[in-house]
């Protein structure tokens, strides 16, 4: 007889409060731990951004921390690489044999070629440190195949900040190009939670451009599916409109924007909404009729993007142009308009100051993490190019001694995958030797030389923040809910005990016994702040946002106080207010508008940036002349668009509302919703090519054509896929979703029923037990008639940075199709 | 003796966005295993393209106060409590699996083997002055829940204002359900399974378009690249994705 399930008796529980890492979003969570198992999450009602709300993936986070499959003692290698065998070794072996390797490379005078990879850590401060203690510039992250060309957009326009904050709550028109917020774009709960009350309870229009039915899609008020890479000649041909009907703000222009209303209307001239419909596919009345009554909504009006607009070759200035149209309308920074604060992504170094001696910035230089191809993708941060790294690599452009990996899923989750990335991680030659912190037995554990493993984000410290929904400064902070099961360690507890090991030029900066001291000496000041003990007023709390200032509305107009006014003249022909500091030199501090000093933006104008010279220059020195080295948020095709044949369609991805990219599938609770990707298809195609649902399809890709491209037109790769014939999708496009495809992380990410399999020196039954569901329920295993795990259609996506900035153009890639 | 409370259940479904967070945190909260659900979100494709629209409705257990499941069960397993909740004494259950077959919702799981099981409005947190998981944790404020007798609960608040908009799904079933929805899509009734909680394929996106409860095999999609069996020391070449 079954065993009657005992329901979680929250009189016993303990609340811990900390910070979700199931996705991007930054979620304030409440652990509750009975009699020491972390039994179930929520949000904390504190979190300024999703209060007691999280998504699936939150949701499922404590089924991470007792996964049958987790990594528990560190493992060394003992066949080839790749071969999955593996022996137990301590720690102290572990951390010697890591800094012995690093201090070789260090006496060799080559500490660039230590390199740490990461994923979204969220421990970006702690790793830094470490690499800048070794003298490695070497740090290598994933932002240009996230969001570098939103983030770059930004800056350039807002200067402060690479991430705006609609006001969506207050709004009464949103347009969204290409961020399916109600599923996954970064922020989703919090902006998607808003955008839902703009709608039902502020009477807000929603209107969204895709070229896949997403849930965000399938529920706006209107969806348009615009030809892919045409985002931004719809956002110039609205501005277009508006101007033309009189409908911009010309005041707001003439006052602030660094191209005048005339000067603005001389140019986006050539931008009709005809034009545009020629590029994008979408009637030319449609766009002008969003365009006014967007502007007709102004200021409470708010136009953002995300990856659907951005992840193209033009997408730097797609994402500018969406930016410009909500300066158009005058609604930056106004209440239910484009709104953003000061620098949203950092912990304030103010508030929280590191514990010192801050080791320096490397002097080493390295050819990877900082590629001269493009000049913009280091500028505002160091955003990188990390699709290249194993490109590189392989073409000797750098090299490794010791590569450690965390958070980071690249075979899964990099163009060209499971076939370049792969094929670089399996040559000792090109990765000599390769640590790997993980939680579970990945594909990139299996390709590793040693294994670490890691305490789950649940178990370990950190700080964490984002853009706060409510405009202003806020910082969170991740502590353990309950200790790691088994051997395992946090990998900054890893990183600290390693860098005293390597000696004594690397240990001097790291003299704390671990991650939760170097946490509390950073509370230690801000205590002052909160008149209590700032450790414990952030583990109380999870979160301490700043209220001593007003909510960030309009922060460019913020008059300068007579402090900030010390010491400094006003530059008779930009009327930029510069300050002189004590060496002398002159630093703009704000701009005077209308006889008063004020803020303006932190552009080299002081205004928000229509125009660039920073891009103008950038792109003359690369010879990209696509956009005439004009500086201007131009649109230009595509050029492996531009050159499609007939009979080619274009191939997307995208991302389920259950699953990150790399991460979420051993979740059993995520998996059994969605681990089956087929391929989406426009009936009219699939009719054209014999193809039913159900049907296998090959895919064939092709590489690009286009400014720094090679071998345009050559095959990338095959793919064999089944089909979904769907009405929601464009005629033209193809999607296969980004995740899925694992052949790693267990048996609810491998869709395998039955017991545990291989690896039995990772594990121990006394630590972490097994769970009848994976061993007897497991119902999408394809021996029980299930449809499987899915396909991983990344290994058949090449690597195309965009020009400047390097982002990865994922939506780019053209390819032809045959039912097998 | 304070009256008892009268737990009621409104969603507006118009607000959803499909993103099941409420069935994550149901099948967290109360441990059900796989391949059985207390809520499930179910989809609905329809239309042409490019006038093409995507439906949700979340189903859970309608607390009905005429319940076929509790007629059905034979063990006595299954009782309304005053408050208005249909419980499973899970001790008294003999994993018969009647009540999951006269459940015009697909609300209660029986299968071989395990204790029936199904919604209770999270009990165990009622009792200790919290929310259920699922109303607790949805972003797009679809679920409004609480006392019926407490004009200030969110359930009545909602019932003042969008009360004459609502609806029970099913109405024709003549079970009384305690469970109101409003802005649904009355089609996507028929997506819900009678006397059954959960068929693996009705998850799959094979089936937005469709209006079917049940699938035939037929028509079912089998798809599986990985091999059954084969385990992470034995990964070969031939797995990586089909790279030329």
């Amino acid at each position: 007889k079954a065993q009657p399930r005992v329901p979680h008796d929250y009189r016993k529980a303990t609340v811990v409060r900390s910070v979700c890492l199931n996705c991007s979003t930054v979620c304030g969570i409440e652990g509750h731990v009975i009699d020491g198992k972390l039994v179930k999450v929520s949000g904390n009602p504190e979190d300024p951004n999703n209060g007691r709300s999280l998504c699936a993936k939150g949701q499922s986070g404590p089924t991470i921390n007792d996964y049958p499959e987790r990594l528990l003692f560190p493992l060394k290698r003992v066949g080839p690489r790749g071969s999955g065998r593996w022996q137990r070794i301590t720690w102290d072996e572990a951390h010697d044999e890591i800094a012995r390797r690093i201090r070789r490379a260090m006496d060799e005078g080559k500490p660039e070629e230590v390199a740490i990879h990461v994923g979204r850590s969220r421990v970006g401060e702690e790793t830094t440190r470490f690499m800048n203690a070794v003298g490695s510039p070497s740090v290598f992250n994933h932002r240009a195949i996230c969001s570098s060309n939103k983030r770059a957009a930004n800056y350039v326009s807002l200067g402060e900040t690479d991430w705006e904050t609609g006001d969506f709550e207050r709004s009464k028109y949103i347009i969204d190009f290409g961020a399916n917020v109600y599923e996954a774009h970064q922020g989703a709960i919090h902006a998607a939670k808003r955008i839902i009350r703009g709608r039902f309870d502020n009477g807000a229009k929603f209107v969204y451009f895709d070229v896949r039915m997403s849930n965000t899609a399938g529920r706006a008020d209107e969806w348009f599916a615009p030809n892919p890479g045409s985002d931004g000649a719809i956002a110039l041909a609205m501005g277009n409109a508006i101007i033309a009907a009189g409908l911009h703000n010309r005041e707001w222009l003439d006052t602030w924007s660094n191209v005048a209303a005339d000067d603005l209307a001389k140019w986006i001239d050539r931008y009709t909404p005809e034009w545009a419909e020629g590029v994008s596919g979408i009637p030319a009345a449609d766009i002008r009729r969003v365009a006014l009554e967007f502007a007709h909504a102004a200021p409470a009006a708010v136009a953002f993007t995300n990856r659907g607009s951005g992840a193209h070759y033009n997408g730097f200035n797609a994402d500018r142009a969406v930016i410009l149209l909500n300066a158009i309308v005058g609604s930056i920074g106004q209440p239910g308009g484009y709104c953003y604060t000061v620098e949203p992504t950092r912990i304030p170094p103010q508030v929280f100051p590191h514990p010192l001696p801050m080791p320096p910035s490397p002097k080493a230089k390295s050819a990877i993490e900082n590629p001269p191809e493009w000049p913009l993708a280091n500028k505002w941060q160091r955003m990188k190019v990390g699709q290249i790294v194993y490109r590189h690599l392989l073409q000797g452009k750098g090299k490794v001694q010791v590569y450690l990996s965390y958070t980071l899923a690249s075979p899964q989750t990099w163009p060209e995958g499971r076939s370049l990335a792969l094929r670089v991680l399996k040559d000792e030659k090109l990765i000599p030797f390769h640590a790997c912190s993980d939680i579970v037995y990945s594909e990139m554990a299996h390709h590793a030389d040693m294994i670490l493993p890691d305490a789950s984000y649940m178990e370990r410290w950190g700080f964490d923040t984002r853009n706060n929904m409510e405009l202003r400064d806020y910082v969170t902070l991740r502590q353990p809910m309950v200790a790691p099961p088994g051997e395992c360690r946090s990998f900054v507890d890893s990183l600290i005990d390693i860098a005293r090991r390597i000696g004594p030029d690397t240990a001097k900066y790291f003299e704390f016994k671990d991650h939760e001291e170097w946490i509390r000496r950073r509370c230690e000041p801000f205590g002052k702040r909160v008149g209590e003990d700032g450790f414990a007023y952030m583990r109380k709390h999870g979160v301490w946002q700043d209220t001593s200032k007003p909510k960030y509305y309009a922060l460019y107009d913020w008059p300068l106080s007579a402090e900030e006014l010390k010491n400094t003249r006003v530059d008779e022909a930009t009327q930029i207010v510069l300050r002189k500091a004590a060496d002398g030199r002159e630093a703009p501090v704000g701009l005077m508008v209308k006889g008063t000093a004020r803020r303006g933006f932190i552009t080299p104008s002081r205004k928000f940036s229509v125009y660039h010279p920073d891009i103008e220059a950038a792109a003359q020195a690369r010879g990209f002349d696509e956009d005439g080295g004009k500086g201007m948020p131009d649109w230009f095709p595509v050029p492996s668009i531009e050159r499609m044949g007939q009979e080619q369609l274009h191939l997307v991805t995208f991302k389920w509302n259950v699953h990150t990219q790399g991460r979420t599938q051993s979740q059993k609770y995520l998996s059994e919703i969605v681990h089956h990707n087929p391929m989406w298809i426009h009936p009219a195609t699939a009719a054209r090519h014999g193809i039913r649902t159900g049907d296998m399809v090959e895919i064939t890709t092709y590489r690009p054509h286009g400014h720094g491209m090679r071998g345009g037109g050559e095959v990338v790769g095959k793919a064999l896929v089944p089909a979904w014939v769907t009405e929601g999708i464009h005629p033209r496009v193809l999607a296969v979703s980004n995740t899925l495809g694992n052949q790693f992380h267990g048996r609810a990410a491998t869709a395998h029923n039955g017991p545990r399999q291989a690896l039995e020196a990772a594990w121990d039954r006394a630590a972490v037990g097994e769970d009848a569901d994976l061993d007897e329920r497991v119902w999408w295993d394809p021996a029980r008639g299930g449809t499987g795990a899915g396909y991983n259609v990344n290994a058949i996506l090449p690597i195309q940075p965009a020009p400047l900035v390097g982002m990865q153009g994922w939506f780019d890639t053209v390819c032809s199709i045959r039912r097998a | 003796m304070p009256q008892q409370p009268q737990w009621k259940m409104a969603l507006d479904v118009e607000r959803c966005i499909g993103c099941h967070a409420c069935s994550v945190a149901c099948k967290v909260e109360n441990q059900v295993p796989l391949g059985s659900f207390r809520t499930k979100v179910y989809y609905w494709d329809h239309g042409s393209y490019p006038q093409v629209k995507r439906d949700f409705l979340p189903a859970l257990c309608m607390q009905c106060e005429d319940a076929p499941c509790l007629k059905a069960c034979k063990s006595g397993a299954l009782s309304r409590g005053a408050d208005g909740i249909v419980r499973i004494a899970q001790h008294a259950c003999d994993s018969h699996g009647a009540c999951e077959k006269a459940c015009p919702y697909g609300a209660i799981s029986c299968q071989p083997g395990q204790i029936a099981d199904k919604c209770d409005f999270c009990s165990h947190r009622l009792d200790v002055g919290m929310e259920p998981a699922c109303v607790e944790t949805c972003p797009a404020e679809v679920f409004h829940f609480g006392d019926a007798r407490d004009p200030d609960s969110a359930y009545s608040r909602f019932m003042a204002r969008r009360g004459h908009e609502t609806a029970v799904l099913k109405a024709d079933k003549g079970t009384r359900p305690a469970v109101a929805y409003r802005g649904h899509r009355v089609e996507m009734e028929a997506k819900i399974p009678e006397g059954r909680n959960h068929e693996g394929w009705s998850y799959e996106i094979e089936t937005w378009p469709s209006l079917d409860a049940h699938f035939p095999p037929q028509r079912r999609v089998h798809w599986a690249r990985v091999e059954p069996g084969q385990n992470i020391t034995e990964y070969r070449a031939e797995a990586e994705g089909g790279a030329a």
